[in-house]
This record gives structure tokens, C-alpha cells and sequence, in this order.
């Protein structure tokens, strides 16, 4: 309503428009080829050879495919504990607890370790997984330091625990995000509630439990959102390190989607599980937004 | 703040600082060694050959491709987005909202999935260069930067705009001299964003570079493997030093900015 009574907009709506225009024509193109992934995959599709000029529509053939043969559960069943794991309890809550202790520290502690966190996220995803691979395998510093000195044979631990690996690698690589956003967070509670509450006789866990985590709420909800939504489709660094091995270790829907769209040349079926990675995300979102919403 | 930072907290900091950057070890230890054999030691010979080797032949044009795919991204994504963000901000369209968190929703289609469209249309409008590859990942950025822009822009008062316009400022003066130097911060964190991400994308130009003079430097560095016969660790390890230091600069460049840009990440739609 205020904006009626704001003449410098009023009076420049042509100009507005026109400044919204290039974003919409590249949404617009943004849906159209979202809605062509959705066409796919109702069709046989592939990358090449016969079918990929005469395609047919098949209908639900390819949904049924994803329940009726091996690699789709699986694959959601490992994305399921990689995102639950590496983003909602390693970086969500490693996140928060650096942003608490951080704050009451000095800021030269606080830069260093700031930093250090950083290099992780900053490092390109390729880099990253040379870096893994190289500190878990027979020669890495892993064996070098903790498990060769004590007289035990080298371990390989990009193939023998290659799920745990991965996920560690991607806590390393993604803790910063949560970190800084949640560091954020804490800064827009006012520190006069927090004081209250230390004269009410509030121990420090009791404050930041029941003062500060319930005013932060929506930071946490925005954090999951992004973070679930983007370690769900993360994937280049797993890729990289382990290709989705040994077997299918560490084939998360990510890695699925792209052996079966580009290795295989299956793209109808590879659109059908990316629409299928589209809906699980989008039910996770609407938890989350409902956790936005407000309370009770 | 509350209590003086105790030892043990300190310490146990220190700690995981250390823990954070040892996979670093691997990477410093080989690059600069000049006889370089991928594993883990202390270098009997120390020398920056490896990085002369990484500067020369292709990698310099990589690097400019690298910079013109990740600046133009962010630039482009920026300035479309903020043309865009103000009137959002401002004008009560009806169910802007719901339209900017429908756009977000829309992009958690993994984008191996939107690759075929994509790749198909870049190819009949004969762009499947580094342009094409510009206009492709501004197009996926677009939702974030549009609710992030949104929100950033939300959080500078109407009442000073309201004072300019009537001390007789104009639409674009208000926008140049009041918005955006009030978003500045967040305006940085969203380029920052779009130059790391574009910077860092390996799918999209791997499959609309065709030729070797249009890789950027994560296509390179995944090319070196095949092309070296026997994987040269030396020249891998300086090569990813390399690939990794713009962002990094990048950062350092920006980084007051960061934690007041993030305030505004968590910010409802």
C-alpha cells in the first residue's frame, strides 16, 4: 500500500518494467527447459545412435523402471545418509558450533580459523577431490601419521570406506557456508535479550538453547533448505573421487543420474530420476518452509 | 564476549584449524617439488619448475577463459538480477513471492538434468561458446540471485528514497546513489557467488566447449590426466594451485563485506 504514495516508482513503471524484462525472458527460458527435462522423461531418448533422432513416448515406462530395476533406491538410500550426515549434522551443526565459540573469542583466533575453514569451501570441487584422495589412500597422510607408525599395515581408505570418506570430504568443503551464515545469524540477535536473560540466572547453554536458537530459527530453516537442496544434487567432488565406486558405494542419485544420462546414453530415464530428485526435494522444502512459517 | 576466551576452547580451535588445512599438505609438498612423484613426502629438491611448466601451453588461454566465463557470469547475473530485484523489492506485484520461491524450487532440478535442453538450444542458436556458456549458468543462477537481491534490497529503508525524490533526485539517481551503495555488501557476496560457482563449473563447459581453445581450467585440469600418459603430479598439483587462487583473492578482496551480505541470506522471501 505504501507504494501508491511513492511517485518516483509510480511515474517510472514503463522503465521498471522494461529493467525486469531481460530476467524474465531468461526465466521463461529457464521453465522452458525445465519443461522439456519434464517431456523427456516420458520418453526413450537417448544420447545416441537410433533413438536419439526417433524417440518414441513410452508413458510411465521409465518411473516404473525406477522402482522395478536395481541402482534407483539404492542410490536414494545412499543420498540419504550422505545428505543427512555430511550436510544436516557434519556442516549444519559443526557450523553452529564454530559461529557460538567464535564469537566469544579473540579476533585473531577467530580470523585464523575463519580462513582455514574458507580454504575448504573455496577450493574448486576438483582440487578438492585430488586433495581427498591423495590424504586417504596407502600413502596419505591418514597412514602416514596415525595408522604406519603404529606398526599396522597401510589402509586404503578411499575404497574400504569410501561413503564415510566422501562424506567427511564434503563436511570439510561445505562447513564454511553454514558457518558464516549462522555467524550471521547470531550477530542480528540483539544483545540486549541475551543479557536478560544472564541476569535471569540463564546458564550459557540455556541461552543459547532457549534464547538465541529459537530467534535464529528461520536462519535455520533458510540454511537446511539450501544446503539440503544443494548436497542432494552435489556433485562433482564424489564424482572426482570415487566415480560412484567401488561397486556402488557412493553412488548417490547425483552420480546415478549422470552414469545413466551421459555414460549410458539413457537420457529419457535419466530425466524420469531427475524429476524424481526434483519431487523428493521439493517435499524436504516444504518441511522446511513450514518450519519458517512461525511457531506452534 | 561474555566470558575472556579460556584456554582450553583455544586450544581445541587451534586444534581443528590444523586438521582443516593438513589435506593441504599433499598439495604444497608436490607442487613444489620439481621430481614430484604424487606421494606424500618431504621434497629432497625444492623449486617453482612445476608452476613454469603450469603457465606454459595452454594453461594461460584457460585462465582467460576461466576469467571471462566467471566475471562475465557474475556480472551478467548481477546486473540482470538488480534490474530486476529493485522492482520486486518496491512494486506490490501480486504473488512475487510465491514466484521467487517457485523459481527456487525449480532449481533443485539437478542440472544434469536441464544439460539436454540446454545443450540442444545453445546448439540451434549457435552458442556453444564461451557466450553460450555465460548466458547458460546466469539462467541457473537466476532464482538465487533473485531472492537474494530481493531480500538485500528489502533491508534499505523506503524513507530515504522517499527524501531523495523529494529533494528532486530521479529514479536512476536514487538507485545509483542510495540503493546500491546501501546493498553493496550484499550486491558483493551475490558476484562472489556467481564468480566462484561459474569459476568452479566443470559439466556445463566441458560439453559446450568443444574445442581445446575454449577449456576453461577445470576442463583442463580433468583433460591433464588423459593427455599426460603417466599422470605428472608436479604439474597437476602447481596447475590446481593455480585454478584455485583467483577465488581465493577473490575472497580476501571481499571479505569485510561477507558477514553482513550473509545477514541477509537468512532473511524470509
Amino acid at each position: 500500500m505504501k507504494n501508491q504514495a511513492n511517485p518516483w516508482l509510480t511515474s517510472n513503471l514503463l522503465v521498471l518494467g522494461l529493467g525486469m524484462l531481460p530476467a524474465l525472458l531468461l526465466i521463461g527460458a529457464l521453465l522452458y527447459f525445465t519443461a522439456w527435462a519434464f517431456a523427456f522423461s516420458f520418453t526413450d531418448l537417448a544420447l545416441v545412435g537410433r533413438k536419439s533422432v526417433e524417440w518414441s513416448w513410452v508413458g510411465l515406462q521409465n518411473f516404473e523402471r525406477l522402482f522395478t530395476r536395481r541402482g534407483f533406491l539404492e542410490s536414494l538410500w545412499t543420498t540419504v545418509v550422505f545428505v543427512f550426515f555430511s550436510a544436516i549434522v557434519g556442516q549444519s551443526v559443526l557450523g553452529f558450533l564454530l559461529a557460538v565459540v567464535l564469537r566469544g573469542t579473540q579476533s585473531t583466533i577467530r580470523s585464523v580459523v575463519e580462513v582455514c575453514i574458507m580454504l575448504g569451501w573455496l577450493l574448486p570441487d576438483i582440487v578438492a577431490a585430488f586433495l581427498w584422495s591423495a590424504t586417504t589412500n596407502q600413502t596419505g597422510l591418514i597412514n602416514q601419521l596415525f595408522v604406519v607408525p603404529f606398526g599396522f599395515p597401510p589402509i586404503n581408505f578411499i575404497n574400504e570406506y569410501a561413503l564415510p570418506i566422501v562424506t567427511i570430504a564434503n563436511v570439510w568443503k561445505g562447513t564454511a557456508w553454514s558457518y558464516l551464515l549462522f555467524s550471521a545469524a547470531l550477530d542480528s540477535v540483539s544483545r540486549e535479550v541475551v543479557e536478560a536473560a544472564k541476569v535471569d540466572g540463564a546458564t550459557p547453554l540455556q541461552r543459547i538453547w532457549l534464547v538465541q536458537l529459537p530467534i535464529i530459527r528461520p536462519h535455520i530453516a533458510t540454511n537446511m533448505l539450501f544446503i539440503t537442496i544443494w548436497t542432494f544434487t552435489y556433485f562433482p567432488l564424489i564424482y572426482a573421487m570415487t566415480g560412484g565406486g567401488p561397486g556402488t558405494a557412493t553412488q548417490t542419485l547425483a552420480v546415478f543420474l549422470y552414469n545413466q544420462s551421459f555414460s549410458r546414453g539413457n537420457l529419457g530415464f535419466g530425466s524420469a530420476i531427475s524429476v524424481a530428485m526434483l519431487l523428493i526435494v521439493g517435499l524436504l522444502s516444504l518441511v522446511y518452509l513450514r518450519m519458517l512459517r512461525e511457531p506452534k | 564476549m561474555d566470558q575472556g576466551p579460556s584456554r582450553l576452547t583455544a586450544i581445541a580451535l587451534a586444534f581443528m584449524a590444523v586438521i582443516w588445512v593438513s589435506p593441504f599438505s599433499w598439495l604444497i609438498l608436490n607442487a613444489f617439488n620439481p621430481l614430484s612423484t604424487g606421494q606424500l613426502e618431504i621434497p629432497r629438491a625444492f623449486g617453482l619448475d612445476n608452476f613454469a611448466m603450469a603457465v606454459s601451453g595452454n594453461a594461460g588461454r584457460q585462465f582467460l577463459n576461466s576469467m571471462l566465463i566467471a566475471a562475465g557470469t557474475a556480472t551478467l547475473s548481477v546486473v540482470v538480477g538488480i534490474s530486476a530485484a529493485y522492482p520486486l523489492s518496491r512494486l506490490r506485484i501480486p504473488g512475487r513471492n510465491a514466484f521467487l520461491w517457485t523459481l527456487v524450487l525449480l532449481r533443485m532440478l539437478p542440472s544434469a538434468g536441464v544439460l539436454v535442453p540446454l545443450y540442444f538450444a545453445a546448439q540451434r542458436s549457435g552458442l556453444l561458446n564461451q557466450l553460450g556458456v555465460i548466458i547458460a549458468l546466469t539462467i541457473l543462477n537466476l532464482p538465487f540471485t533473485l531472492l537474494l537481491l530481493k531480500n538485500f534490497f528489502d533491508t534499505v529503508p523506503i524513507e530515504l528514497e522517499e527524501a531523495a525524490y523529494v529533494e528532486g533526485a530521479s529514479l536512476l539517481q536514487i538507485i545509483t546513489r542510495i540503493v546500491l551503495p546501501m546493498s553493496k555488501a550484499g550486491i558483493a557476496v551475490v558476484w562472489f557467488f556467481s564468480f566462484t560457482g561459474a569459476w568452479n563449473e566443470f559439466l556445463l563447459p566441458l560439453i559446450f566447449a568443444r574445442v581445446q581453445d575454449a577449456f576453461p581450467m577445470s576442463v583442463g585440469l580433468y583433460a591433464a590426466f588423459g593427455t599426460q600418459g603417466a599422470i605428472n603430479y608436479g604439474f597437476l598439483t602447481a596447475f590446481s594451485i593455480l585454478y584455485a587462487a583467483p577465488a581465493v583473492g577473490v575472497y580476501f578482496l571481499l571479505r569485510r563485506n561477507m558477514n553482513t551480505g550473509f545477514a541477509g541470506v537468512g532473511v524470509k522471501g
